[in-house]
């Protein structure tokens, strides 16, 4: 954790429709940032929206003398919509790295990765540095959308993982329901511990998650996402109850995003 | 206190939130985010929501509770240089005496802030600061125990806050802190909820300034006592304008959330002006408003 910086956008471009691929010229030390940490923006100088915006961090890599961090997100509201509008040259104001990212032992073989829509950013992050960093693991992804034109990360997905799935809600491409759905075809092959499981995606498909696990052995860990005011454990907004926490609030920005599936209290 | 820029209560955690952020030893004091006898929970999310120019909250006054408060966060404080306010509140009367009597003991604790915005259980949830007699004996609970400087923090929510000010300087308060958050709501209109769970919460930020400068002023005039002006401020020119209006203090608060070095800026922001006016001492620019 470090002092905000204002960061120079390096270049933005729409991917799918409403989806947007922002790289940031960002200091050295954004390079050590873990897969599931975030990062806060704003606009440099902009007084409305009000908040900075919590985004997953896509990736970070060198480029020359300089670290570009990559941000990939789609627009939901007026901090996108604004976010959006910034070009080549424009100023952010970042804080970051933050929170707790993925676990990953190095003694896992399999790692499966269950995305809904723009939760696929933070997994594709991970995915790159399993790739990078674990010989010969085998990468399996679940990826989940609305429609066939709204699968998020896709492309990328595809390069790093062993194989991606597919489903849409509306049957456009691939299979016709669910992600979970999709994924619970296969999980009798996922219950040894050199799997882990990793997702992120709304919350009702947390919840589906969840439940289908409660018999499978596997480890899984989930990123959620909650309103956030400052993103660094101050202000106490974005609270999410935990099971080992004596069933009490923690702070998604600090105690996670990442965490236990088992141990999120998902009913509130 | 070495200069007059405090923090917010709620919004600077327990100070060490803070260490990578900002270099703490500038700031005149650190005021804590509230405690009360037992541990609170807070309220479900979500509990936080932006609105234009500011932000509403219902985080519902968790904190750690004044036993664990006193045991793992006042050892880090203690090695701080600004003054330490510890923020208090209580369910009944009582409790805000036992509170204050359990924080004579803790050694670091520089003075008492006495947050009277919350809803009084025993007279079904009425708040204390909404009514001149309960925050008189609720100042006067705390001053008979504590050795401490009672602060008393004011909410807006009243149709008069000079009453209740006058009460409660009329009960011992040292000082008086204004405002607390303006009670607001923001609904959802696509699934016609309102967007924080508690329904309403607590408005701060910019969008409160002119209703809590008009608030210190009009306080200024009433009482004797110092008065500290909080809300909305986000810049050293925000800070002079209370300062002007006769607050002795400022406290930031939400503008930590979008700079979190922004306590620095202010207090460097106040001593230029200081130096461009030839101005040697800040207390010849306290209450000079004209009128």
């Amino acid at each position: 954790m470090k002092p905000d910086i204002c960061a120079t956008v390096f270049s933005q471009r729409e991917t799918i429709k409403r989806h947007f691929l922002l790289t940031v010229t960002v200091p050295a030390y954004f390079g050590e940032a873990l897969p599931g940490q975030f990062v806060m923006v704003r606009p440099q100088g902009c007084a409305a929206p009000f908040l900075s915006r919590p985004f997953s961090i896509y990736s970070v890599q060198p480029r020359g003398d300089d670290t570009c961090l990559e941000i990939f997100y789609q627009v939901v509201g007026e901090g996108t919509e604004k976010l959006s509008k910034l070009a080549a040259g424009d100023l952010l104001s970042i804080r970051g790295p933050l929170g707790r990212g993925f676990d990953v032992p190095s003694s896992c073989k399999t790692i499966v990765l269950i995305a809904g829509g723009i939760g696929a950013a933070p997994l594709s992050f991970l995915a790159q540095r399993c790739r990078e960093e674990m010989d010969g693991v085998e990468l399996m992804c679940y990826l989940g959308a609305g429609t066939a034109e709204s699968l998020a990360g896709l492309k990328r997905l595809e390069e790093i993982c062993t194989e991606v799935k597919i489903s849409t809600d509306d049957g456009s491409r691939g299979y016709h329901g669910l992600v979970t759905g999709l994924f619970e075809k296969d999980m009798d092959r996922y219950t040894d511990d050199t799997v882990r499981i990793y997702s992120c995606g709304p919350r009702a498909m947390l919840k589906n998650l969840q439940a289908l696990l409660t018999d499978n052995r596997a480890s899984c860990q989930v990123s959620l996402e909650e309103r956030m005011a400052c993103g660094f454990g101050a202000c106490l907004g974005c609270a999410v109850r935990i099971r080992s926490h004596g069933g009490g609030f923690v702070r998604v920005c600090t105690e996670g995003p990442v965490f236990d599936i088992r141990d999120v209290e998902f009913s509130e | 206190m070495k200069n007059p820029v405090m923090t917010s209560s709620g919004t600077f955690g327990y100070g060490e939130e803070y260490a990578d952020y900002l270099d703490i030893g500038r700031l005149g004091a650190v005021v804590v985010k509230g405690l009360s006898l037992q541990p609170k929970e807070g309220n479900p999310p979500p509990r936080i929501m932006e609105t234009a120019a500011g932000m509403l909250n219902a985080v519902g006054l968790q904190n750690v509770g004044v036993e664990a408060f006193i045991e793992e966060k006042l050892p880090y404080l203690r090695t701080i240089d600004p003054a330490v306010v510890v923020n208090i509140f209580g369910n009944s009367v009582e409790e805000y005496g036992r509170i204050a009597a359990i924080l004579n003991d803790a050694d670091g604790v520089d003075a008492l802030e006495v947050n009277i915005s919350c809803p009084n259980v025993k007279e079904g949830g009425v708040a204390f600061g909404s009514d001149p007699i309960l925050a008189g004996e609720v100042t006067r609970a705390v001053k008979s125990v504590s050795r401490l400087p009672v602060i008393v923090k004011l909410t807006p929510n009243v149709t008069d806050i000079t009453e209740i000010a006058r009460s409660v300087e009329t009960a011992g308060a040292d000082a008086l802190s204004l405002i607390n958050t303006l009670t607001g709501m923001s609904i959802d209109i696509e699934k016609r909820i309102p967007h924080l769970k508690n329904i309403t919460g607590g408005l701060s930020g910019p969008a409160i300034k002119p209703v809590a400068l008009r608030m210190v002023w009009e306080t200024v005039q009433a009482v004797s006592v110092p008065v500290i002006g909080v809300g909305g401020i986000m810049s050293a020119s925000d800070a002079l304008e209370f300062l002007i209006a006769g607050a002795r203090a400022i406290q930031i608060g939400t503008a930590h959330f979008l700079d979190p070095s922004a306590a620095a800026h202010v207090i460097d922001g106040i001593e230029q002006y200081l130096s461009e006016h030839g101005i040697d001492d800040i207390r010849d620019l306290i209450g000079t408003l004209r009128t």
